[in-house]
């Protein structure tokens, strides 16, 4: 398996925001991760890419212990996300934003190739690669983050509401965009409220419930479990 | 106020105004780099600079000048002058990185709230500046002429000596070398990118610590670089000779608005312009009053400064 949490344990201040939470995402997955606001996905998010000190348990990634090794050692090893919020640095361009996910890498002549890949992928991006990041509507700056993740050449993504305040229209197609950076071989952990999408796209999916994680199965059990219908899906 | 003069020696004002300027910019980098990664005002950053001219006056008297030995001829001059710059922006830069380490480290790796980084660096600069205070018994000293200033030509009557002119093409150098390293290299990049959002970068594989590193090292390099020219052209130093300049930089950092790299050579040269206007017109014991009554003014309509920040959080 690519990544390995086992009962993992955080908290903000006092308060307990994880209370051992395991999972497992195997090599060439895409992985959702369910839950309702303040479940603590995204704080699971920050505990793998190491933004947020966790208090106990481990986080195995690529066969390396990365529990408390430092966040920007962990993009080295492999990790890349796309945080919530989409983090598009306001005042770099898109080129420059692009560039930064390029940060670690020093082949210039495949980042160059790896460029031309996103802005395929995101023709929009193509267009504005000249404006500065904080002039972009949401959507492009959804497409930013992503594109900007893949530029690390991760070999897990993690994506934290990629379809947050998108257009339906727009979330349709971040999310074929997803299966199909999926298909091209990059492992992908997908924290979502859409859960009727990215299950439905997933290979397996895991529902956290106030920082416990309360079921997991592949993406079709989860769907069709009334359970999570009632509490996710919106239909009785 | 005596506007004959005032309007007699405008020209002349002006350009000195621009050369202490020049040297207040070149110090106010350093807060602005800072800042714009740390949202820390570095108040160590004067003895950063005054660590830079003692080792200009030192590598000089090593190489056997002092007050009273003649003006060296040209080749002579070139190696001691860039001797001194060599060995002057090392130690700003070493005094930089030491404070860095020593001071303001351990406090980021513990969380402590900005009070406590506000007080230790106002500490730092205390016993830095009190140091040099006891190692030179609070003496001042003269250095050894290195360039005799000369005129070189006239500006609507007004003499622009040599002197006058390395300070300014200095800064508009040693300036623009920073704006094109900040804005086009990937390091650069890497810094722009902990100044605006620390988080994200850590993401895309910054090494936090190391760019906090690297903007200590620039200002201290610029702040070396001030000092050398400030020996050629002032000629003494003294162990609080920092705190007037980095007060002053300090200002000029915030008027430019602090985190904005062009906006530090703004402020500079106009604190520096206008200073020397207030001097013209009101005498040269206003001279340090007005500066300050403009940056209060200017601040009032325009709380970021002239250029706001660009370092952080772009203006859009």
């Amino acid at each position: 398996m690519l990544l390995e949490i086992k009962d993992l344990t955080l908290l903000y201040g006092r308060i307990q925001a994880l209370h051992g939470i395991s999972l497992v995402v195997n090599e060439g997955e895409v992985v959702a991760l369910i839950g309702a606001n303040g479940a603590g996905k995204t704080t699971t998010m920050r505990a793998i890419s190491g933004l947020r000190p966790v208090a106990s348990g481990s986080i195995t990634f690529d066969g390396t212990d990365v529990t408390r090794m430092r966040a920007d050692l962990r993009v080295v090893r492999g990790i890349g996300q796309a945080p919530e919020g989409r983090g598009v640095f306001p005042g770099m361009t898109v080129m420059e934003n692009l560039e930064m996910g390029a940060y670690t890498r020093r082949d210039r002549s495949e980042i160059n190739k790896d460029l031309d890949m996103v802005m395929d992928l995101f023709p929009r991006l193509k267009e504005r690669r000249k404006q500065a990041g904080g002039t972009l509507s949401g959507g492009e700056q959804q497409m930013l983050a992503v594109g900007r993740a893949l530029m690390a050449r991760p070999k897990l993504l993690l994506l934290d509401e990629p379809s947050m305040g998108l257009a339906p229209m727009l979330i349709q197609q971040i999310f074929e965009i997803i299966t199909r950076i999926n298909e091209q071989g990059t492992t992908i952990l997908l924290v979502e409220q859409n859960a009727q999408q990215a299950l439905s796209r997933a290979h397996r999916g895991y529902v956290l419930e106030t920082g416990r994680i309360v079921k997991e199965g592949t993406g079709q059990e989860l769907l069709h479990d009334p359970a999570v219908k009632e509490a996710y899906l919106g239909v009785a | 106020m005596n506007f004959a003069e005032f309007f007699g020696n405008f020209p002349a004002l002006t350009i000195t105004g621009l050369e202490q300027g020049a040297i207040y910019a070149l110090v106010a980098l350093g807060y602005t780099l800072v800042y714009g990664v740390l949202r820390l005002i570095n108040f160590a950053h004067s003895e950063v600079f005054m660590v830079g001219t003692f080792t200009a006056l030192w590598t000089w008297e090593a190489l056997g000048y002092n007050q009273n030995t003649a003006a060296p001829a040209f080749g002579a001059m070139l190696v001691a002058v860039l001797v001194g710059l060599g060995a002057a922006m090392a130690a700003s830069a070493l005094t930089a990185v030491t404070v860095e380490v020593v001071a303001y480290r351990p406090l980021r790796k513990r969380n402590a709230p900005p009070l406590a980084f506000l007080i230790t660096a106002i500490g730092a600069s205390f016993v830095i500046a009190e140091a040099f205070g006891v190692g030179t018994h609070r003496a001042p000293f003269g250095m050894p002429v290195m360039i005799p200033s000369e005129t070189l030509f006239t500006v609507f009557g007004a003499a622009v000596t040599n002197i006058q002119l390395l300070v300014l093409g200095v800064t508009l150098v040693m300036m623009a070398a920073l704006d094109q390293f900040v804005n086009r290299s990937r390091l650069g990049r890497g810094i722009r990118a902990v100044a605006q959002d620390a988080d994200t970068a850590a993401l895309m594989g910054v090494n936090k610590n190391r760019v906090i590193m690297l903007v200590f090292v620039l200002g201290g390099l610029m702040a070396g670089v001030a000092a050398l020219l400030w020996s050629v052209r002032y000629g003494y130093t003294k162990f609080n000779v920092g705190f007037l300049i980095g007060l002053k930089a300090f200002s000029a950092a915030v008027l430019g608005g602090i985190g904005n790299l062009r906006g530090a050579l703004l402020g500079g040269l106009l604190l520096g312009i206008a200073e020397n206007y207030a001097a013209g017109l009101f005498g040269g014991d206003w001279k340090d009053f007005t500066g300050f009554v403009l940056l209060v003014v200017l601040l009032m309509f325009r709380p970021t400064g002239l250029l706001g920040e660009s370092l952080g959080r772009a203006r859009a």
